[in-house]
């Protein structure tokens, strides 16, 4: 947005507060005062050069409830964005610890812990197991010993495999999650887009930069863009889309990425695809698989904050109610508080549990009454939080699909 | 290929969305926002049913009295947490604690019992924001004189950081708040105290008899925890409307949602339609600012539910009015305002001229523009809700009768 279209923006704000009713986070902490102030109200002032306390803005969530919710339009996450890296640029201290600056640092660098972590998975994970070494986390770094860390795996690299010349290709961008926490998933993703006649390009990806940016690392998350880009580039320019299976990477690649200077900016947002969007595409045109077996099965779906920020709806619902047996509750009952790494902070954990607490107390209400078993839901940060919140199991789900086509990973 | 999609997602589209749905029908709704609904008090109007169907071009006088009437009965049907009766007036108080009439309202929201009464508690959340002890009370006061009114001021550990704050609660977050578990425990805690309090005052002889006590930043309907507490009370509750955002509202948009999903239609809210492709006088698809690119989707039939000038459904500048998705004619009114304030607006009026079967027509031909394009809610031109006070009926009865042919 350039200096005329950013003010205009913000003159759309017509103060009704309905961002404000919405946010998650005012909602459970009073010392945020939500959405409409940090946002479209103080930007007056930093229109005027008085910047806000930005310890203050740091809570905001970047879950984008409140641009979803605007009946005006009005981009209030990004000018709360904005203004975080505006306060940063200006050299303004947080009242952040020196700690927590660290904490973030880290991070912020999910793909820095992620390399780290599948050097030797089971080990990571023995070692976030004892109570100690989370108990010294909390007090050395500020990650919450109560947070729902996600487990390591071997790290996904993709299926090596002799490729067809007549195939239609795709390049997967599997996100830090499926890397290296869910390497499952981002093999099963491959199965399926195999399956339907594409081959599927894996490229070395970096982080795509969102836990860096949601961690006050503003140069960093875009010199990330920058390097996706350049690997993306030359694919681009052939016209092959871009799949995630991770809705925040999706948004990033969509929402960030056109803006970043470089080369492939602007294709990028043409040619990504959150994978169901990408699938449901094929369905439309008529060439998606769909010789499915019966999967018998109730889930109950979360859709995820920023699969609802791209604005394409639910194609993953769409597609599994087409898979005979399946049934498919849409909760519609908030963000799941995780957001990211904002619910692994110590001093926010209780914050991000209270913002999940209606999602957590739904998803148990339903299991309770026998209206289905396990939930799914895209994100990998929300399945975390969900089956930490509820206790119930929670996955992708490009699972159901997998069944629905009698797939399954080899080991 | 949807069955239909509808453009707004507010009262009249939700509706409009749900009778389809239920019909069977594969339905997609995109929504800009969350609504105008949790800016409105949950309260639904219908004015006077029986002189607006016999107005000239009234969307009342369009469809006729019995669909009307349909559209309520289908909305009451499925929501039974409305209180209400074809015809019949209701009361409810307003944010102020002054009564006034209504049509259909959420059951906790019934004023009636006010007029029995002897004794008003007026609850007073501590630090709840839009919320007037004082003003609340001597409104209560003067309308019901045969009253004494006391009020009772609580304060819940929850919102204790609010407090030292010095920050007002929302009167949402306090309904949140009651609905979820510990909440439920907390209102438990609430009430009992104050009926204890009762208990005493009516072992006194001076006691004025028979208690009501008005419950603010409360909201009863679609949650049945609240509804069992209240229901175990000797004393009878009546919640208040709030000022937007209002949780009666909001609770309105949860369930005409949660509703509309549970038949299988999908809600898409944040994004608006960029375009639409039309061939002769049908359209057959709609294109969608997604992020980064832009989606299509294409239907067999359009409904057109974007609210009218406060909706965004239509654009005014000094120099036109514009119809913002498909570029559909509007009728407009010489003269805009009345230099009375409160008075007839005959802005207010501004819309699209529509055929009994609801699709856009041109007025001057006398030509249906859009075949497969029904207008419903506050886009259909030539009525007030202000004046006229039917706007939850003419988007009930407009949204009952595009879910119901389209």
């Amino acid at each position: 947005m350039n200096e005329q279209d950013r003010v205009k923006n913000l003159d759309a704000c017509i103060k009704c507060s309905a961002c404000t009713a919405q946010c998650p986070v005012a909602t459970v902490y009073p010392f945020f005062p939500g959405p409409k102030n940090v946002g479209p109200d103080a930007e007056r002032f930093r229109l005027e050069g008085i910047l806000m306390n930005a310890g203050c803005l740091n809570y905001c969530s970047n879950c984008k409830t409140c641009e979803i919710t605007c009946p005006s339009g009005v981009k209030i996450t990004e000018i709360i964005l904005r203004a975080r890296e505006k306060a940063k640029l200006a050299g303004q201290k947080d009242e952040a610890k020196f700690q927590h600056r660290v904490r973030d640092l880290v991070l912020g660098r999910a793909e820095y812990l992620g390399r780290l972590g599948t050097i030797w998975p089971a080990l990571t994970n023995g070692l976030l197991g004892v109570p100690l070494v989370r108990g010294l986390m909390e007090q050395t770094l500020g990650i919450s010993r109560q947070a729902p860390l996600p487990a390591y795996h071997r790290k996904f690299k993709g299926i090596k495999k002799t490729w067809h010349s007549a195939n239609k290709q795709v390049v997967f961008f599997p996100g830090c999650f499926v890397t290296y926490n869910d390497s499952l998933t981002g093999l099963a993703v491959v199965k399926v887009l195999e399956h339907n006649g594409y081959d599927v390009i894996v490229p070395a990806f970096h982080c795509c930069g969102v836990p860096l940016q949601a961690n006050a690392h503003f140069r960093e998350a875009r010199e990330n863009a920058r390097e996706n880009l350049s690997l993306m580039n030359p694919y681009l320019q052939a016209g092959i889309p871009i799949i995630t299976a991770c809705t925040s990477c999706g948004l990033a690649l969509k929402e960030e990425y056109p803006n970043i200077d470089a080369s492939g900016a602007e294709l990028i947002g043409q040619q990504s695809y959150d994978l169901f969007e990408f699938l449901w595409k094929l369905h439309e045109r008529g060439e998606l698989r769909e010789d499915f077996q019966e999967v018998l099965v109730s889930l109950g779906y979360h859709t995820p904050c920023h699969l609802k920020a791209q604005g394409i709806g639910t194609p993953s619902v769409r597609l599994l109610r087409m898979i005979p047996g399946v049934r498919v509750n849409n909760l519609d009952a908030g963000c799941c508080g995780l957001s990211g790494s904002y619910g692994y902070k110590h001093e926010k954990y209780e914050l991000a549990m209270q913002i999940g607490n209606p999602l957590f107390e739904r998803v148990q209400l339903c299991v309770s009454k026998g209206e289905f078993q396990s939930m799914t839901t895209e994100c990998g940060g929300c399945q975390v939080q969900i089956q930490h919140g509820s206790g119930v199991e929670t996955k992708h789900p490009i699972w159901v699909l997998m069944q629905a086509y009698g797939l399954a990973i080899n080991h | 290929m949807w069955d239909g999609i509808i453009v707004g997602g507010g009262l009249a589209g939700l509706l409009a969305g749900i009778r389809a749905a239920e019909r069977g029908k594969r339905i997609l709704m995109i929504s800009e926002g969350v609504g105008s609904l949790t800016y409105s008090s949950g309260v639904i109007d219908f004015g006077n049913v029986a002189q607006l169907v016999r107005q000239d071009k009234h969307p009342y006088a369009l469809l006729g009295e019995s669909i009307v009437r349909n559209g309520a009965d289908y909305f009451q049907a499925h929501f039974p947490d409305y209180h209400g009766k074809w015809r019949e007036v209701q009361t409810v108080l307003t944010p102020l604690g002054s009564p006034r009439k209504a049509g259909f309202i959420p059951n906790g929201l019934n004023a009636q019992v006010l007029h029995d009464a002897h004794l008003i508690v007026l609850m007073a959340p501590e630090g709840m924001k839009d919320f007037f002890p004082k003003v609340t009370k001597a409104n209560l006061e003067r309308a019901y004189p045969q009253c004494v009114v006391k009020v009772h001021p609580f304060r819940l550990d929850a919102f204790e950081s609010w407090h030292t704050l010095g920050k007002p609660v929302n009167g949402m977050d306090y309904t949140k708040y009651w609905r979820s578990a510990s909440g439920t425990g907390a209102l438990k805690g609430v009430v009992n105290s104050l009926n204890q309090e009762l208990d005493e005052a009516r072992s006194d002889p001076a006691d004025p008899g028979k208690s009501v006590v008005v419950f603010p930043g409360l909201a009863s309907a679609f949650s049945n925890s609240i509804k069992e507490v209240l229901s175990d009370l000797p004393f009878p509750v009546v919640e208040m409307t709030a000022f937007p955002p209002s949780a009666s509202g909001h609770k309105l948009y949860d369930a005409l949602k949660e509703t509309f999903g549970a038949l299988g239609g999908e809600l898409m809210v944040g994004t608006g339609v960029k375009q639409v492709e039309i061939q002769g006088k049908r359209c057959h698809k709609i294109i969608v600012k997604s992020k980064g690119k832009d989606s299509e989707f294409s239907a067999r039939s359009f409904v057109l539910a974007t609210g009218g000038v406060f909706g965004g459904g239509i654009e005014v500048t000094p120099e036109a009015s514009k119809e913002m998705v498909f570029g559909l004619p509007l009728y407009v009114p010489d003269e805009w305002t009345n230099s009375e304030f409160l008075g007839d607006q005959p802005y207010a009026r501004i819309g699209i001229e529509v055929d009994r079967e609801l699709r856009p027509i041109d007025s001057k031909l006398n030509e249906v523009i859009l075949e497969n394009v029904q207008v419903i809610g506050r886009m259909i031109a030539h009525w007030d809700p202000w004046v006229e006070h039917c706007g939850g009926g003419v988007s009930l009865a407009s949204g009952w009768f595009a879910g119901e042919t389209m």
